[in-house]
């Protein structure tokens, strides 16, 4: 096992460098972040490894605030009729007493860019360039290391990228990376490793497994939001509570179901923030709009009637609620024996026992309540927008994601995808409802058929 | 407690133990798993092997281990109660298909008694094998169902869906049960044979066939038709002869004994054993190949979020050089002597920034201040002709480094006094309140004052 490939992170003060670790190493509270200059004092390492293997370490540095007067001392470092190169006079410079004192920051960030094999230079793109900036890269390029410059907040508007382009193309640094690391572009990564590797090429195969391991990670973290999200529908789908018809009985069954339903979405978002790495507050649900419920009489949905062994075509489907609901109106005797001799020829006592209680809950007047399709709609809707938000951004961020109901009404419309229909007419799949079997194969089989659903649309 | 697991689990066993303990944490949330994930780490190895060292560590602790003991040692005993049923099954079908020898044996009863229930289960699983793609799924329910009843240590429920998770992977199920069940039957079979040739051997039976409705030429097409696999073999058939007489009234048996008795052995052993045994040996064949690909499912949730702990793509270093007890903290001063005038001068506006702005004609402009060069110059020049009043125009939205502070504390201590300017942000452009914040602790720090309004009646005339 080689040794890791050592990287300082190196910049002016307050230009995200300890952001831009944050979002490399993928860890939301890595160092101190703040707007105030000089926050981080001292050099703090991270490590990111593949397979156990260890292949970057990185580390923040304390921001150069006075490259000028240091640039001016370093020329005085040097003895009448005496020619210094870049390292040795840094290696001087770092002997003096004034690497103790007035320069003791500068110090730490020059020895920890010379222990390194190369450093990233932080920018903030948003500042002219100025003569400090300069200097600072003067500084840095005496430590004979190779220098990767990485534009920080170019997401933002009124950045001076072609300005800092050119500057740096005068002082020889013709490679560079615009990087956000608040919102980092999807190859962002990819480019900075790439850039690097070219800067290194002794360490193309070590960046370029980090790199692929990354994207592999990414993809696996992608499709397992995904299945986070397949879980909450089909939970919420067979969500399912029996009410007594009591006005009052309803109302708080409809607040029960309400905060299930709540906290389940709540459940769902907290994973996809611990799957990404976030903390849990760092996005924050609007409240539902669930209004009512669905007072669902799903006892004679097809698929629950299917579900009984009993098949009926799709036309049929409908006659045979109708005559059941007649026959319930009657005495639902008939239609009783008829089903659960179905539900026994079909093969299940359990589904007929089941079945029976939901039929004998019908005749003793109560009422199934389910959750309305607007709010699976909604909550694929917005645990979507919520992935798609947590995959593009970067662990330096502060704000909280909000997530608001979408403004359209498109939610509203169109046809559900058909695993939640048939979830509907299976309550032993919600893990909401007592005596859930969660690892039956046909509700992993909606899962999956799901799954293909939300990835594909 | 000891560290290292116990080396003598089969590979399926430990297979089984990651299953039951990654299911358990899924149903009863997380383990207490510190350590285990430390011995873990410290053992090395690729993921998965540390992901099965991890729940062998943690099986062991909380007792599954010992569970599964319990287990396979009821499953020894309950497949020796089934081998035992088997044989005596086998024997007992054997003599009653050909009984005490009083009255002679009707061949195809004893046939169909000997080969019809194999068969039909035979064809069964077969049937089932090809149609229902999940054969043994119902029989695997029914012992699910069953060990959920009957379990009595709630640390080792888990263990039977384990084994049944484990088992689907591959569709291993199948060839375990097929293995089982062709197993048993082969049992059956050939205690009904070794009983068959033991009858046989030590009593005289004679052979005949009856019909009520079918031809003599059926029973003789049927007999050669069935002896023919039999007879490459070796084993004999009654000639066309031997047979028409067996089914006549006036018969005497012993012509025909010896090959009704080859013919039947040869019959049962081909037909009720032979198919039974290729079926366990190619059941036996899969299973073996099933286990020995089996691997760890690593893109299960639950392994994903151990990978994080176990091989941890990114971990902190700590500080390798810490933070000092104190910044060096640039100082401001006054230069009381001989000073007169005023001096407006700006640090690092932008470029595009016009500046300066419309001055009285008592204040100079020093221009903006950017390299080195520049502030040598301004330096030297205000040591040399102090002014009475200076102001220094500041960017409030560049950040207030030491650098800036301690150029603005060398700048004031050429003046004998000194206001700095922090600058409005430019027309469709805002400041940003908490970076300002920071400059007016920075510049309170310092000690000098500061206010966002231009100077220019205090540089004029010294007030406000």
């Amino acid at each position: 096992m080689s040794k890791p490939l050592k990287l300082a992170v190196v910049g002016h003060t307050n230009v995200g460098k300890t952001s831009l670790l944050r979002t490399l190493t993928r860890d939301a509270s890595f160092g101190e972040v703040s707007h105030r200059p000089s926050t981080t004092r001292h050099v703090e390492g991270a490590r990111l490894s593949v397979d156990g293997e260890p292949l970057l370490e990185l580390y923040d540095t304390p921001g150069l605030e006075d490259a000028i007067a240091l640039l001016d001392h370093l020329e005085r470092m040097e003895r009448p009729g005496e020619r210094l190169d870049g390292p040795a006079r840094t290696a001087r410079f770092l002997e003096s007493s004034e690497a103790r004192q007035r320069f003791e920051q500068e110090a730490k960030v020059l020895r920890q860019l010379l222990a390194s094999d190369a450093g990233l230079y932080v920018i903030d793109a948003r500042e002219p360039v100025l003569a400090k900036y300069k200097d600072e890269l003067a500084v840095l390029a005496g430590c004979g290391k190779p220098l990767l410059p990485v534009l920080n907040f170019v997401a933002q508007p009124g950045h001076g990228e072609a300005q800092w382009r050119e500057a740096l193309a005068r002082l020889g640094l013709h490679a560079l990376v615009r990087f956000d690391s608040v919102a980092p572009p999807i190859d962002g990564e990819r480019r900075l490793y790439e850039s690097l590797a070219l800067l290194l090429e002794q360490s193309r195969a070590k960046l370029q497994r980090l790199i692929d391991d990354h994207e592999a990670q990414a993809a696996a973290r992608l499709s397992e939001g995904y299945r986070l999200i397949a879980e909450l529908l089909v939970d919420v789908a067979a969500c399912r509570r029996s009410v007594a018809g009591q006005p009052k009985l309803e109302r708080s069954a409809i607040r029960e179901l309400h905060d299930a339903v709540r906290a389940r979405e709540q459940r769902c978002v907290e994973a996809l923030l611990r799957l990404f790495g976030f903390r849990l507050e760092d996005a924050a649900a609007a409240d539902l709009p669930l209004l009512n419920g669905r007072w669902g009489d799903d006892l004679f949905n097809p698929e629950t009637l299917k579900q009984l062994g009993v098949k009926i075509g799709g036309g049929m489907a409908a006659g045979a609620a109708a005559g059941a609901g007649v026959d319930l109106m009657v005495g639902g005797i008939t239609l009783g024996a008829a089903a659960l001799l179905g539900a026994i020829a079909g093969g299940g006592a359990q589904t007929a026992r089941h079945y029976g209680n939901r039929l004998l809950g019908k005749l003793k007047g109560e009422r199934e309540l389910t959750v309305d399709d607007a709010v699976l709609r909604l909550l694929a809707l917005r645990q979507r927008q919520l992935l798609a938000a947590l995959a593009s951004r970067g662990h330096a961020a502060m704000e909280a994601i909000r997530l608001d109901a979408p403004d359209d009404n498109t939610w509203r419309e169109g046809k559900l995808p058909d695993a939640l229909q048939r979830c509907r007419a299976h309550p032993q799949w919600s893990s909401l409802n007592p005596g859930a079997r969660l690892e039956q194969a046909e509700r992993q089989q909606q899962l999956a058929e799901l799954l293909i659903n939300l990835q594909r649309n | 407690m000891t560290a290292t697991p116990n080396p003598t689990l089969s590979t399926l066993d430990r297979f089984w133990l990651t299953e039951a303990v990654r299911l358990r944490e899924e149903h009863a949330g997380p383990l207490e798993d510190d350590e285990a994930n430390r011995q873990a780490r410290a053992q090395g190895g690729e993921l998965p092997e540390l992901i099965e060292y991890r729940a062998l560590w943690l099986a062991r602790r909380d007792g599954l281990l010992i569970g599964l003991q319990h287990w396979r040692q009821g499953a020894r005993l309950a497949g020796l109660a089934l081998a035992l049923l088997a044989v005596f099954t086998g024997a007992g079908l054997a003599w009653t298909a050909l009984g005490d020898g009083a009255r002679p044996v009707n061949v195809f009863w004893a046939l169909g008694s000997l080969l019809g229930l194999n068969l039909l289960t035979l064809l069964g699983w077969l049937l089932g094998f090809v149609l229902v793609g999940d054969s043994g799924g119902a029989l695997g329910r029914l012992w699910l169902w069953l060990s959920e009843k009957l379990a009595r240590d709630a640390r080792a429920v888990q263990l039977a869906p384990a084994l049944l998770a484990v088992l689907d992977q591959r569709r291993l199920g199948r060839w375990l049960l097929g293995l089982g069940v062709h197993g048993l039957w082969l049992l059956m079979m050939c205690s009904a044979l070794l009983t068959l040739l033991a009858l046989l051997a030590t009593r005289r039976y004679g052979f005949v066939w009856e019909t009520t409705i079918l031809g003599e030429g059926t029973f003789v097409g049927l007999t050669q038709a069935l002896g023919a696999l039999p007879s490459l073999f070796g084993f004999g058939t009654p000639d066309i002869e031997q047979i028409r007489a067996s089914g006549t009234l006036t018969n005497d048996f012993d012509s025909a004994r010896q090959s009704w008795a080859g013919w039947l052995v040869g019959v049962v052993l081909i037909y009720g054993l032979l198919p039974r045994l290729l079926l366990m040996v190619f059941c036996l064949w899969r299973w073996r190949c099933g286990r020995s690909s089996l691997r760890l499912d690593l893109d299960l949730p639950a392994y994903r979020l151990l990978r994080e702990r176990l091989q941890p793509p990114s971990e902190r270093l700590g500080i390798s050089d810490a933070a000092p007890q104190r910044l060096h903290a640039p100082s401001a001063g006054a230069q009381l002597n001989g000073s007169e005038g005023a001096v407006l001068v700006a640090i690092e506006l932008e470029p595009n920034r016009p500046w300066p702005p419309r001055l009285p004609k008592s204040v100079a402009d020093a221009g903006v201040l950017d390299d080195r060069e520049q502030r040598r110059r301004l330096l030297d020049q205000l040591t040399r002709f102090p002014p009475q009043r200076l102001a220094i125009a500041c960017d409030p939205r560049r950040s207030p480094d030491r650098g800036t502070l301690a150029l603005i504390g060398e700048l004031s201590r050429c003046a004998a006094s000194t206001r700095v300017w922090l600058l409005q942000a430019p027309a469709g452009q805002a400041l940003d309140s908490r970076r300002l914040q920071d400059w007016h602790q920075a510049l309170d720090g310092l000690g000098l004052a500061h206010s966002s309004s231009a100077p220019m009646s205090w540089l004029e005339s010294g007030h406000d």
